[in-house]
């Protein structure tokens, strides 16, 4: 997890458990906080903590660094900075856990892996199917090559914020 | 692999587009259907498409003609009994299914690969209609609409199918550039079980029915995932009873697994009878 600060604001940057997150919002009560939360829920952090002024998802973004980003407040130094660094914004209204790409992918990821742990087909097969089948830019283990913490953390968040057992993760995933 | 002789059963979009490809690939196919017009229509179709790519310079004149006499159409009882594979293409009902491929048994010779393009059924189920000596070479090969394009075939092995003969298959397609997935018999296969939750999450992110939320993930998704198309703007080109069917049929076949429970809304819109583009009203509405 990195921050950046510059005049007033923070943009916060980074995988991090919900308790480091919001510790980042805590030892910065007065400043304009901008932060990753791809593996949680947005309107949770907004309602605890005023100071957050907008969200993003960047931890499932490629090389062309298109992120999802939500602003409760739109700073111009902001969206210069995002776009200093390299990032596209693709801005959203929705508030929603996992944002919109990261949680719906986690999804089909985490479907892939129930049918690898079944014996379905192999990884290399199911991102074949996927790619070739239905015209997905990148197969499902594609998607999640160097992610697999963040899937597990997003599938807990939105397995505990719903208590839905369509959320549960595969064994491949928990282990 | 010796796959020369192809018979496909079924001259419907799939059945079709199957013999397309195969007659494409310098096979000798026999096309059979039950009606004489759905038969003849397919096979004008697939002579216009030709065409077509001759005039594009896709495919040669030479080779056009050459395909031409490759593709026949037939009827059950006058085809090949030596062919080498015969893919079924028929309506998805078991029932139906079933009754074809006993004939289909009878038919053929021992050595003649029995192979059904469902997406819904067992392979398993199909396969107990033919006697146990023919089951080692009975399996699902699943191509994608349209077959000529797409390039991924789903090789099923069921539980009788013989291993070598499925990897045997699985070379000569990719030898022959398609992009084929070996996989076992399990309900929706890899293509239609993993994409479940393409069509679920969304449904799920908009709960309900918001125009502007569904144009807006729609957005997301194609902008920062790189898809195509959106969830919504596809189901409505699919079909929302097509897609809810198959997801029904998904969700059934896992005993009622909450991972691919359809959506509320789904169930509504079909209820309503706005099924997508066909209806001109779906999530979106066309003119």
């Amino acid at each position: 997890m990195t921050n950046i600060s510059f005049e007033d604001i923070v943009i916060n940057f980074g995988f991090a458990s919900k308790e480091e997150k919001k510790k980042v919002l805590n030892d910065n009560p007065s400043k304009k906080v901008y932060m990753d939360l791809t593996c949680y829920d947005p309107a949770e952090f907004y309602a605890e903590f005023p100071q957050l002024k907008g969200s993003f998802a960047a931890l499932f973004c490629d090389e062309d660094k298109k992120i999802e980003i939500h602003f409760k407040e739109k700073l111009e130094v902001v969206t210069e900075k995002l776009k200093e660094l390299g990032f596209t914004l693709i801005e959203t209204s929705i508030i929603s856990c996992g944002f919109i790409f990261p949680r719906t992918i986690v999804q089909i990821i985490n479907e892939a892996y129930f049918a690898l742990e079944e014996g379905v087909a192999s990884q290399e097969d199911i991102n074949r199917a996927m790619k070739f089948g239905v015209n997905y830019p990148k197969g499902p283990f594609e998607w999640s090559a160097g992610r697999e913490v963040y899937v597990k953390t997003l599938l807990n968040e939105l397995f505990q914020k719903t208590q839905d057992q369509r959320y549960r993760a595969s064994n491949l995933i928990k282990d | 692999m010796k796959v020369e002789k192809i018979v496909v059963i079924g001259a419907g979009t799939m059945g079709s587009g199957i013999a397309q490809w195969f007659t494409q690939q310098f096979c000798s196919v026999e096309l059979v259907d039950n009606s004489t017009d759905q038969l003849s229509k397919a096979i004008n179709s697939i002579h216009t498409s030709w065409d077509k790519l001759v005039e594009k310079g896709k495919l040669t004149q030479e080779d056009v003609h050459k395909m031409k006499s490759l593709l026949k159409a037939g009827k059950l009882g006058s085809v090949n009994k030596d062919a080498d594979l015969v893919i079924e293409a028929i309506i998805e009902n078991l029932e139906i299914k079933k009754n074809l491929f006993r004939d289909l048994d009878n038919y053929f010779s021992d050595h003649t690969i029995l192979s059904s393009n469902t997406s819904s059924f067992p392979i398993e189920l199909m396969a107990d209609a033919v006697k146990v000596s023919r089951r080692s070479r009975f399996l699902g090969l699943h191509f994608f609409n349209p077959a000529t394009i797409m390039k991924l075939v789903e090789v099923i092995k069921g539980k009788d199918s013989d291993h070598k003969l499925c990897e045997d298959l699985y070379r000569w397609f990719d030898e022959m550039g398609k992009k084929p997935a070996m996989c076992k018999d399990s309900p929706g296969f890899i293509v239609n079980r993993v994409a479940r939750n393409f069509y679920g999450e969304p449904l799920r992110i908009v709960e309900e029915d918001d125009e502007s939320k569904m144009k807006e993930v729609d957005r997301v998704l194609k902008e920062v995932g790189g898809f195509k198309m959106g969830p919504f703007e596809l189901m409505d080109l699919i079909g929302i009873d097509i897609n809810y069917s198959v997801t029904c049929s998904v969700w059934e076949a896992y005993h009622k697994e909450p991972r691919f429970a359809p959506h509320k809304l789904q169930k509504q819109m079909v209820d309503e009878k706005r099924l997508g583009r066909k209806t001109k009203h779906g999530f979106y509405k066309y003119d």
